[in-house]
C-alpha cells in the first residue's frame, strides 16, 4: 500500500458517521478494506470488527496477536424536542462545549436531518456573557424543521454526528478532519495487515475495530475476553506539539508514533517495540504515561488473567474538536512498526519477553 | 396480592447495599410458588428461574437501597455515620434511620454559621443513647442503618415511599412472575441484584454466573417534569421509559427496536429515556464475558435517592405490560443481531 492509498483510506474513514453506539457505517468502511488483506473478517457479540490473519507456526506453537484500535468517535444524542423544532443533545464521549456553537451537523434518525448547533448571536448577549462559554445545556440544533415535522424524523436518543469534510494540506502529509482520533489508528491497522502481506509471521494476528472507546473501553473489554490473545497492542492517538503546550506533555507531528511506556504497559513487550523501530530504522517517540492510557490498552491488561499489552499512539493536534490534525509519515512508520513486531513475533520470542 | 400491597411491602422492608436479607426473603415468599427454579448466589443476588426453550434471558432489579454506616461512636452516645451510596447529607437532616434491629435514630447537625458547610462530618445520628456504654448495647461501627419512611398513596395512583429505587422494578419483576404461567419462548431468569447502589456489583457476578444471552433491567429513572428540572423528556405517568443511554450502558440498538416493537404491537404507552447520569445493571450485564446485547425499562420517579421517591401507578402497570410481553414473544435471532 503506498501513502495516496493510504490517505484516500484516513480520509474515508475520517468522512464516515460512527459515533459511540452508533459505528456500523464506519465498521462497514473498515470491514471492506480489512478483508483485502486478512483470512476472515466477523463481528463479535459485542459488534466489534475482528480481522484474523492466520500465522504459520505449527498447532504446539500457536499464539495469538491482538491489534486494536477503537473506531467510534465523540458525538451527540438528541435528549428532548423542543416547541419551535430546537433539538436538545447531551455528549457521547468528551465534548468541548466551546467547539460547538456553529458546528455543523447530522442527525441520524429514520432518516437523516441535517442541522447546526445554534447559540445566542453576540449581539443580544450582555458584555458579561459574552466573554464566556456557552455552556452545554444552553447550545441547541437548529434544523430549520418545526417541532411537528421533526417528530416525524427525530427521536430522543438519536445519535448526532459533526459533518466535517476531511482534508489533505497542502503539504501533501498532513490531514484535517474529524473522528481521525482514532480512524488514523483504524488506518494504521489497515495499512499494517497489507504491509503484513508481503512478510511472514508465525502468529495469528487478530486486528479488532472496537466499539464504544469513548465512553467508557466498552468494546475492548468484552473483546479482550472474547478473544484471549496471548499479547496485545492499542493503537490510539496522543497529543500533537502546538504553541502554548508543554512540549514535554505534546509529540511532534512527523517525528514518528509514540510508544507508550508506564505501568498500563509490559515492560518488555514495549522496549521490544522500541528494539524492533531501531532494528529498522523506523522513527519514534516515548511517552511515558504515569497511570490510566485512556484507552483500549487498560480495559485489555486486566482481562482474564492479565495479557501483556503495549501502546502505539499517533501524534494528533486539536483532539476531540473537527480539526484533528495529523502526519501521514506517523501512520506509515506506525503501521510498518507493527507490521515488523507482528512478524517476529512468536513462541520462543514471546517466552523470552515474558522471561521464562 | 395487588401491585400496590407488593409495592408497599417492599418499600418498607430494610435493604441497605450489603444487608438485602429482608428483601430477598419477602421476595421468595411472594414468587416461590411460580418459579422453575429459586437460588441465591455467594453475594446474596436472588435468581428466579422459569424455565422455556431457546434463548436465556436475564431480567434485573436491585433489591438494595441507598443507606449510612456507623463510623464512630461519642462518649455521649451520638453517632457518626458515612454514606452508603449515593446519599447527601443535606437530605438527611431530620430524617429518622432504621438499623436492622429495628432501632431507631434521628440525623441532626452540629451549629452552622451557614446551610452550605453542612456535610458527613456536620452531621450526627442521634439514637436516644445517654452515653457510649449504653450507646455500644444497641449500635457498633459498621453498623448499617437505612431510612423509615412509610409507604404512602399521594392520590389515587400516585405513591410516595423509601426506596422506591429500585423496590418499584422488584416489584415489577414479582409481578410478572406470578402472571407467567406454561413455557416461555425462551428461558427467563430474574435476578434480585445486590449492591447496584455501589456500582452494579450484585448483577456483574449475577451475568458472569448465568451467562445470558440477552440482559434486561428494570429500575427507576429521573424525570424532566418538575419545576425548572435539568432537561429530559421523561415525565411522570406517561408510561414506561425504553432506555437508550445512561452513564453505565448505550443500550443496544437491535434490543431497543425490539423493545419498541413490542411497545408499539401492544399499545403500551413508553417513553425514550437518554439520562446524563446514572447507571442501572444492564450496564454489568452488557459488558459480561464476550458482551451481552441489553436493554433497559424504565420506571420514572421523581425525587431518586431521597426519603420521598414517588412513582405512577400507569407507568409501572404498563412496565409490567410491556416486561410481560417481552417475554412472552420470541426475542430476534443471534444472526444479525451482532451486526447493530
Amino acid at each position: 500500500m503506498n501513502k495516496e492509498n493510504l490517505v484516500g483510506i484516513l480520509l474515508e474513514l475520517s468522512s464516515t458517521a460512527g459515533v459511540s453506539g452508533d459505528e456500523a457505517a464506519a465498521v462497514k468502511a473498515a470491514r471492506s478494506q480489512f478483508s483485502l488483506y486478512t483470512d476472515e473478517v466477523k463481528l463479535d457479540r459485542f459488534g466489534n470488527l475482528i480481522a484474523m490473519k492466520k500465522g504459520e507456526a505449527p498447532p504446539s506453537e500457536k499464539l495469538t496477536l491482538a491489534l486494536i484500535a477503537h473506531i467510534d468517535e465523540i458525538g451527540l444524542m438528541v435528549t428532548k424536542i423542543e416547541p419551535g423544532g430546537f433539538l436538545r443533545f447531551t455528549s457521547l464521549g468528551g465534548i468541548d462545549a466551546r467547539a460547538l456553537p456553529g458546528q455543523a451537523v447530522v442527525v441520524h434518525g429514520k432518516k437523516t436531518v441535517e442541522g447546526v448547533v445554534g447559540a445566542t448571536a453576540p449581539h443580544l448577549l450582555s458584555p458579561r456573557d459574552r466573554a464566556k462559554t456557552v455552556p452545554f445545556e444552553k447550545l441547541f440544533i437548529d434544523t430549520g424543521y418545526d417541532d411537528q415535522t421533526l417528530n416525524n424524523y427525530v427521536r430522543v436518543g438519536d445519535t448526532i454526528s459533526f459533518i466535517q469534510k476531511p482534508l489533505l494540506l497542502e503539504t501533501g502529509k498532513r490531514i484535517t478532519g474529524k473522528a481521525l482520533d482514532n480512524r488514523a489508528g483504524v488506518a494504521a491497522l489497515i495499512f499494517c495487515a497489507a504491509e503484513l502481506t508481503g512478510l511472514r509471521h508465525q502468529a495469528d494476528l487478530c486486528f479488532i475495530a472496537s466499539l464504544q472507546e469513548e465512553v467508557g473501553l466498552r468494546g475492548a473489554i468484552t473483546a479482550a475476553y472474547g478473544l484471549k490473545p496471548d499479547l496485545a497492542v492499542a493503537v490510539d492517538v496522543t497529543h500533537g506539539d502546538i504553541p502554548g503546550v508543554d512540549e514535554k506533555k505534546a509529540f511532534k507531528l512527523g517525528d514518528g508514533p509514540a510508544l507508550g511506556m508506564g505501568p498500563n504497559f509490559h515492560p518488555p513487550l514495549s522496549l521490544a517495540m522500541q528494539q524492533t523501530a531501531k532494528e529498522y530504522n523506523l522513527p519514534f517517540q516515548v511517552e511515558p504515561i504515569p497511570a490510566h492510557s485512556g484507552t483500549d490498552a487498560w480495559a485489555f491488561q486486566v482481562s482474564r488473567e492479565g495479557i501483556p499489552t503495549a501502546l502505539l499512539s499517533i501524534p494528533l493536534r486539536y483532539m476531540h474538536t473537527t480539526v484533528e490534525l495529523l502526519d501521514i509519515d506517523d501512520l506509515i512508520s506506525g503501521g510498518r512498526l507493527l507490521a515488523r513486531l507482528a512478524a517476529r513475533m512468536n513462541k520462543s520470542y514471546l517466552g523470552e519477553l515474558r522471561g521464562c | 396480592m395487588t401491585l400496590k400491597d407488593t409495592l408497599k411491602k417492599l418499600t418498607e422492608a430494610y435493604g441497605p447495599s450489603g444487608e438485602e436479607k429482608e428483601v430477598s426473603s419477602l421476595i421468595i415468599g411472594m414468587v416461590k410458588d411460580n418459579a422453575d427454579d429459586i437460588f441465591e448466589d455467594n453475594l446474596g443476588n436472588l435468581f428466579v428461574v422459569k424455565k422455556g426453550k431457546g434463548p436465556k434471558v436475564m431480567i434485573s432489579a436491585h433489591m438494595d437501597e441507598i443507606g449510612i454506616i456507623v463510623t464512630h461512636i461519642d462518649e455521649n452516645g451520638f453517632l457518626r455515620i458515612a454514606p452508603v451510596g449515593g446519599i447527601s447529607p443535606r437530605l438527611l437532616v431530620g430524617q429518622r434511620l432504621r438499623f436492622n434491629s429495628g432501632l431507631i435514630g434521628t440525623v441532626y447537625h452540629e451549629k452552622l454559621k451557614e446551610l452550605k458547610e453542612l456535610d458527613w462530618s456536620k452531621i450526627y445520628l442521634d439514637i436516644g443513647a445517654e452515653n457510649l456504654e449504653s450507646a455500644t448495647k444497641s449500635v457498633k461501627i459498621g453498623d448499617l442503618a437505612c431510612l423509615d419512611q412509610p409507604f404512602k398513596e399521594q392520590r389515587e395512583g400516585r405513591y410516595m415511599a423509601k426506596s422506591m429505587d429500585d423496590r418499584a422494578g422488584c416489584a415489577v419483576l414479582v409481578e410478572v412472575i406470578n402472571r407467567l404461567n406454561g413455557e416461555l419462548p425462551q428461558e427467563a431468569c430474574f435476578v434480585f441484584s445486590v449492591q447496584e447502589e455501589l456500582g452494579l456489583r450484585g448483577a456483574k457476578t449475577a451475568a458472569y454466573r448465568y451467562e445470558p444471552d440477552f440482559g434486561l433491567a428494570v429500575d427507576v429513572t429521573l424525570v424532566g417534569d418538575t419545576p425548572k428540572a435539568p432537561t429530559m423528556a421523561v415525565s411522570l405517568g406517561k408510561g414506561p421509559a425504553i432506555k437508550v443511554k445512561d452513564s453505565s450502558v448505550l443500550c443496544h440498538p437491535a434490543v431497543r427496536r425490539f423493545m419498541i416493537d413490542i411497545a408499539d404491537e401492544n399499545c403500551i404507552p413508553y417513553q425514550l429515556e437518554v439520562l446524563t447520569r446514572g447507571g442501572t445493571d444492564a450496564g454489568a450485564i452488557h459488558l459480561t464475558r464476550e458482551g451481552v446485547p441489553s436493554g433497559a425499562i424504565s420506571i420514572p420517579c421523581r425525587y431518586v435517592h431521597t426519603a420521598s421517591e414517588v412513582v405512577d401507578k400507569i407507568d409501572l402497570d404498563y412496565a409490567v405490560t410491556l416486561l410481560e410481553k417481552l417475554l412472552l414473544s420470541t426475542w430476534p435471532g443471534t444472526e444479525g443481531l451482532y451486526s447493530r
